[in-house]
């Protein structure tokens, strides 16, 4: 599904990403941890093609095409999707309009007609519930005065909607209190198929208790140092990073 | 300014001002106000508030009025339950007169109609507003409209459409509104263009309020992009009367609009919101003066201007309060929008105060759109040219979502968005 070999990232002429390489194999769930700073948030970001970092070397491989030549429009119609670890509002643009746009987008990619309004709607409102989001929401501008935690589900309805193969979640359990928190992974594992992928990244371990990874890495100082299974994180979390900086230096 | 200039102006107005019809401005005051003009020049961009206006054309302007033309133009579809006037060139094409207790509209022309309706005062000239003697010396025609209280709120829809190139002659829109002692109206005004006819357009509006009347404004200004439009509103306030005024411009070439807010009465109130689009050459420019001259007058100014291509888009606000203004309270937000690398917006609001005990709060900002915005519409798969779209037109919902009309603000919403109109349709299906 995605294959990140030896990327080095720059930005504002600083070296984020040294040299990091990853794959994730379609059907597999994968977390990735780190310090604050370590080069996470960048990495979702270079996969999803926001613009203002410079890739110095190295390749990502998405579905067998070079993902890195793909703006970033067509690699979310393609079936990338990040969750944003800082959802950004966007006042007057109307949450469902987006979703609607968002789905019409891809469909378009597909050779697909638009979808009927009031099926999509349906959708939706299915999807809201899951996530126990308050259907006025809908028609409230993107993001719009949400609280944090508001954000995080109005991202995962917006993952649940587009139903993309591979979901990059940057932090979208930070900010969720303890319910929220299992109705995110609820959400989340409804998304777990075969021929989907998803990338966590996440400081806390408990996420993994719902959502259990089939791998977990850790980031530092932008490169992957450490590979494993789920006891990993349990590992992390009883001895932190400062054996794994060691290695990385 | 030449001499040159003026001497054409004399000598111009000299030779159409026997046909210039009496009932609609009479000579005596039509000469006045052409002296007043030349006495103080046409405006130039070295004026600090005529600077970002496009005054080149009136260099080249032809100013005797044009001929009314035949036949009538294309008419936008009518809007439900407005009474509807339209006007070629500035005369009065379609609309038959209402005269009953209530409510008075008239053709200025129409001396038949019984006497004509008394000329406003003119205000002492401001140097901004002093396109409105232009008006004033060569208008040929124009609506004069009095409201009195009544049970229903009266709905006009005032259609101005500029036919005639300029060279064969400027237009001259008019307007007289005045509303008595609590009486309200809805007025909607249209400026347009019969096909792409390149015109130059002069109006005047004066709009007075009595106490505690009550003025809701609508106007859009889409004439072609190649027409020349220039624009006085005067506007007074009696005691508690309120006007909100609702702007949209995407049209003309250049256009420059003067507003003069007069807030005489106390607790007189006045909320403008303006939003302009610029794109290509267009330059769109607004002066707007809020002078407060009564206690506990309130004003509210909101603008929204994009500028893409070379546009040019100016909003100059202006908040003026006189020493018997105690107890003012104004407020500004004046927002400009760059989406070209050649557009340049300029947004200026200007405060002067005479008095202590005043609230004005003011806030300005020119910026691009919002890269963390676009970027966050093309993770989701937006095509870019969409998600740049969505985004102006999410700048501009802070003054159409004023639009107390749904099916005005639809109508807006359509002409504004293009393809976006499919929003206006998914709200109504949440509702
Ligand atoms: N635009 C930028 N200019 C300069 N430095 C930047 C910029 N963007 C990111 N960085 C730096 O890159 C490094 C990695 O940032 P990144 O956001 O990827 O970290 P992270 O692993 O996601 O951290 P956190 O756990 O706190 O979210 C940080 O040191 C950050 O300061
Ligand atoms: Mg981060």
């Amino acid at each position: 599904m995605l294959k990140i070999d030896n990327l080095h990232v720059t930005v504002e002429g600083k070296e984020i990403l040294k040299g990091l390489t990853l794959e994730v194999p379609a059907g597999e769930v994968h977390a990735i941890m780190g310090p604050n700073g370590s080069g996470k948030s960048t990495l979702a970001h270079v996969l999803a093609g926001r613009p203002g970092y410079e890739i110095t070397g190295g390749t990502v491989t998405f579905q067998g095409r070079d993902l890195l030549s793909l703006p970033p429009e067509e690699r979310a119609r393609e079936g990338m999707f990040l969750g944003f670890q800082y959802p950004v509002e966007i006042p007057g643009v109307n949450n469902v309009y987006l979703l609607k746009a968002a789905v019409n987008a891809a469909r378009k990619h597909r050779g697909l007609p638009e979808v009927d309004a009031f099926e999509f709607l349906t959708l939706v409102r299915e999807k809201m519930r899951l996530m126990r989001m308050e259907e006025s929401m809908l028609s409230r501008g993107v993001n719009e005065g949400f609280s944090g935690g508001e954000k995080k589900r109005n991202e995962v309805l917006q993952m649940l909607v587009l139903e993309p193969c591979l979901a990059v979640l940057d932090e979208t359990d930070s900010g969720l209190d303890i319910d929220a928190l299992k109705v995110v992974a609820n959400g989340v594992n409804t998304l777990r198929a075969p021929q989907r992928s998803l990338v966590l990244v996440t400081h806390y371990q408990r996420l993994l208790d719902y959502i259990v990874p089939d791998r977990v890495h850790v980031l530092v100082k932008g490169r992957i140092v450490q590979s494993g299974d789920k006891t990993l994180a349990l590992e992390l979390e009883r001895r932190g990073y400062d054996w794994l900086i060691g290695e990385a230096a | 300014m030449s001499n040159a200039l003026l001497a054409r102006l004399r000598d111009e107005y000299g030779a159409v001002r026997d046909a210039l019809p009496d009932s609609v401005i009479g000579g005596e005051r039509r000469l006045e106000a052409i002296e007043a003009l030349c006495a103080q020049g046409l405006p130039t961009t070295r004026e600090e508030n005529w600077r970002y206006a496009n005054l080149r054309v009136l260099e080249r302007a032809r100013f005797s009025p044009c001929a009314s033309p035949a036949g009538m133009a294309d008419l936008p579809a009518p809007l439900a339950g407005f009474t509807r006037f339209v006007f070629l060139d500035g005369v009065l094409a379609m609309g038959e007169p209402v005269q009953h207790a209530g409510l008075g509209v008239r053709s200025l022309r129409s001396g038949a109609q019984g006497p004509a309706p008394s000329m406003p005062q003119r205000i002492p000239a401001l140097p901004e507003a002093r396109l409105a003697l232009l008006n004033e010396a060569f208008a040929t025609d124009g609506a004069a409209i009095r409201v009195k209280r009544e049970a229903a709120v009266p709905q006009i829809e005032l259609l101005f459409i500029a036919c005639a190139p300029a060279q064969a002659g400027a237009s001259y829109p008019r307007v007289q509104l005045s509303i008595e002692a609590g009486a309200r109206l809805t007025l909607v005004e249209r400026h347009l263009s019969a096909g792409d006819a390149a015109s130059l357009v002069n109006g005047a509006l004066r709009v007075d309020l009595a106490e505690g009347a009550r003025l809701d404004h609508y106007r859009l200004q889409q004439t072609s992009t190649r027409t020349a439009w220039f624009d006085t509103v005067e506007a007074t306030l009696a005691q508690d009367a309120r006007y909100s005024l609702i702007a949209v411009s995407p049209g003309a070439l250049a256009a420059r609009s003067t507003v003069h807010i007069r807030l005489a009465g106390p607790g007189a109130e006045v909320a403008l919101s303006a939003a302009a689009l610029g794109d290509r050459q267009q330059s769109l420019d607004t002066y707007v003066l809020s002078e407060h001259l009564a206690p506990r007058t309130r004003t509210e100014q909101i603008f929204r201007g994009i500028a893409s291509g070379r546009a040019r888009v100016a909003f100059n606000g202006k908040i003026a309060v006189r020493e018997s203004a105690r107890g003012t309270d104004s407020r500004q937000s004046l927002r400009g929008l760059l989406a070209g690398p050649e557009a340049e917006i300029d947004v200026r609001p200007q405060l002067e105060i005479y008095t202590d005990e005043v609230r004005c709060s003011h806030g300005a900002t020119a910026g691009k759109l919002d890269e963390n915005m676009l970027f966050y519409l093309l993770s989701r798969g937006l095509e870019p040219e969409v998600a740049q779209r969505l985004l102006k037109w999410a700048f501009l919902e802070d003054v159409v979502s004023r639009i107390e009309l749904p099916a005005l603000r639809r109508r807006i919403e359509h002409e504004l968005a293009g393809q976006m109109s499919e929003l206006a349709s998914l709200k109504e299906l949440l509702r």
